[in-house]
């Protein structure tokens, strides 16, 4: 077995882990080192800031998903946000001018291109540290990152990938508070639940929506029961054929699609796959979707990234679900 | 590399208990045959007749025998029923049966060019090419398909034989080909393609499904395309390796004898090693990478029947076809409807199997 190597198997498995924090996306980013970047720490807030966070809120203390404790003294700074919904989200709740690195994978909003950016699966300590960041936020944690930063006097917080709607909330309000946004933060959820209710009152009537397949990969990983996936599909009531697996991210096979039949086909993959060539799979031809036309491609950096964009997620695939009910 | 060596030296040179007369090795060989045919056929329709859409017995073997000419038996069934056992299940046993005789062929083929009992088919770079090839393709998004065959298995299959060519030529020594020096070339080769495919990966954009799936391997999207583009490289291999079993025996043996004996060795080894390595590359392409079957069937067989090549190389074939479409049954079954990679079966229960068999043969089948 000395084919087979173990860090293959680990970055694959890490992989899968980082779909559900948004690993999509297209081009391969270049690392840079910004090193031309200033380090120095200003304590008065970004002129530019929309609205700056308020000095007297702080220091504010948060738990992170490992049960830390971490205690923030002042407004940050240098925000390094190591996940594109993070850097989303910063963006959103007008924290954009305090994010002075992001990870390899963000894009978005186009400001975020721009930064210096850094590998959030082998996060380098000193490659962290030399950007003197006053928070970082991280949502894996390759083993020490953590202690090693917040020796170095960096607080570092965790911040598990959602899994839930409810979950992506309750982030942007953490990240409100850490950043002396929480007002902004709060309008920013408020927001995005009337998105959300829009879409759901238009649902009101409808008792069982269609079967869905949601797929990842052409090789039919899917997203199953305790993915974010399949949160936002029970938004709209569809039924998701993987629910049942109890696996948040499992791989079906040809049969097991042909014999749930789901009316409506979502094609998520990355790298992309055509619709023509999904229709043509062994057998598939009997399938509900592929007979009704009602297969569709979406671009998963809106659908899997579990930030500010999930409402232009909901309402993409309700389009789908409900042609007739969303124009 | 102790143990390779001392595998070199107690493992495979120990003689064969006697050359066997033709007419001996054919009272021997076919019952044997007869009874590896017959298991591989039983667990075939089994692996046939279960999956997540329950087809009555009598529907599936009516499907299948509708395909022969002049059979109309499927007549009234339901379009879908005859989808699925034909386009899916079919194909995908099949699939899983070539791949594993592939696999397990090729891994008697390399135990006995090398002599070493730990040889096995990825060992020349294979995988490793293969899952270079794979991610290339995944990193810059292509999306191409060729003859109904997606690029993915096409790029699989040109990583696995870049690798095979570049350990080959860095191996070689003049005319001949040391196999020590072949299996470190191997094992450098592999590194480096490992490395690079971590690599790409991490510094990649895109989720890692696809590779996971070539690395894990797995025949959840068997379909008669990969099917056709296996048996090419598979049948010829296995042509030219069956007729070379008396060659392998002496080989397998003493190179030196083998020479006197009039035999061309670099030749002959040339010729068993690119066959065994094209025809597991074409199967690596379209299966991932499947441990543990080439290592364990053939030395399962040995253990069972004893070395002699003309034996070990035909039942391994059957063998491995049969082990591995339980295994493949397996991974589609025990969590349905979510698949197991069929690696982790062969493995779970492989390699228990093959545990009892080395405590039970105690190195007296070599």
């Amino acid at each position: 077995m000395s084919a087979r190597n173990p860090l293959l198997i680990l970055v694959a498995v890490l992989a899968l882990a980082a779909i559900a924090c948004g690993g999509g996306g297209d081009g391969v980013a270049p690392q840079t080192t910004a090193a031309t970047e200033t380090p120095a720490v200003t304590i008065a807030p970004a002129a530019e800031t929309p609205s700056p966070a308020p000095v007297e809120l702080f220091p504010v203390t948060v738990t992170d998903s490992n049960g830390r404790e971490v205690r923030v003294e002042l407004p940050p700074q240098r925000i390094m946000a190591l996940a594109p919904a993070f850097v989303e989200i910063l963006f959103a709740i007008g924290a954009g001018n305090s994010v002075a690195a992001v990870d390899n994978f963000s894009d978005y909003p186009s400001a975020a291109a721009d930064l210096p950016h850094l590998d959030a699966f082998s996060p380098s300590v000193e490659g962290i540290a030399v950007l003197n960041p006053d928070l970082v936020l991280i949502f894996f944690d390759p083993g020490g990152l953590q202690e090693a930063l917040e020796r170095l006097g960096i607080p570092v917080l965790f911040l598990a990938s959602p899994s839930s709607v409810q979950e992506v909330f309750d982030q942007i309000e953490l990240l409100g508070r850490v950043t002396g946004h929480e007002d902004e933060a709060e309008t920013v959820t408020a927001e995005m639940r009337d998105g959300i209710d829009a879409v759901s009152e238009k649902l009101t009537d409808v008792d069982q929506g269609p079967r869905i397949f949601h797929e990842l990969d052409a090789m039919l990983f899917t997203a199953g029961s305790g993915s974010f996936e399949n949160d936002i599909y029970n938004l709209l009531k569809a039924q998701n054929i993987a629910a049942e697996t109890g696996l948040a991210y499992p791989q079906l096979n040809l049969e097991t699609v042909i014999v749930k039949d789901p009316e409506v086909i979502i094609l998520a993959d990355d790298p992309p796959v055509s619709v023509t060539s999904v229709k043509a799979r062994p057998g598939w031809s009997n399938i509900s979707a592929v007979i009704d036309d009602r297969v569709h491609v979406v671009d998963p950096d809106i659908v899997q990234r579990p930030g500010p964009r999930l409402v232009e997620a909901l309402e993409t695939l309700a389009r789908f679900l409900y042609p007739e009910r969303f124009q | 590399m102790n143990i390779l060596r001392r595998g070199v030296a107690a493992g495979m040179a120990a003689p064969a208990s006697g050359e066997l007369s033709l007419a001996g090795l054919r009272r021997s060989l076919w019952p044997r045959l007869a009874l590896g045919l017959a298991l591989l056929l039983i667990v075939a329709l089994v692996a046939l007749a279960v999956g997540p859409a329950s087809i009555p017995l009598d529907a599936t073997a009516r499907i299948v025998l509708s395909r022969l000419p002049g059979l109309e038996l499927a007549d009234g069934l339901s379009t879908t029923w005859r989808d699925i056992i034909w386009e899916v299940r079919v194909p995908r046993v099949l699939l899983a049966g070539l791949v594993g005789a592939t696999l397990a062929m090729a891994g008697a083929t390399y135990q006995g060019v090398f002599r070493n009992p730990l040889a096995e088919p990825y060992l020349i770079g294979v995988a490793t090419g293969a899952a270079l090839g794979s991610t290339i393709v995944v990193v810059s998004s292509l999306s191409v398909s060729w003859h109904g065959l997606s690029l993915l298995p096409l790029a699989a299959f040109a990583g696995a034989m870049v690798s095979v060519v570049v350990v080959y030529g860095v191996a070689r020594v003049g005319n001949t080909v040391p196999a020590t020096t072949l299996i470190l070339a191997g094992v450098a080769v592999a590194s480096l393609s490992t490395a690079v495919t971590s690599f790409l990966m991490l510094r990649s954009t895109t989720h890692m499904f696809t590779i996971f799936s070539v690395v894990l391997g797995g025949f959840n999207t068997a379909a008669w395309p990969k099917l056709i583009w296996v048996v090419p490289y598979a049948i010829p291999a296995a042509v030219l390796i069956l007729a070379h079993g008396r060659i392998l025996n002496v080989l397998s043996l003493d190179e030196e004898q083998a020479r006197h004996l009039g035999v061309d060795v670099e030749r002959t080894k040339l010729l068993l090693l690119g066959a065994a390595s094209l025809a597991t590359a074409a199967a690596v392409s379209v299966s991932g990478t499947i441990g543990f079957v080439g290592l364990i069937v053939p030395h399962a067989v040995r253990m069972l029947w004893g070395p002699d090549h003309r034996t070990l190389l035909p039942m391994s074939i059957v063998l491995g076809a049969a082990f591995l479409i339980l295994a493949d049954l397996l991974a589609r079954t025990i969590d349905q409807p979510s698949e197991i990679p069929v690696g982790i079966i062969t493995a779970f229960c492989g390699v228990p199997f093959f545990l009892y068999l080395l405590r039970r043969a105690r190195g007296a089948a070599y």
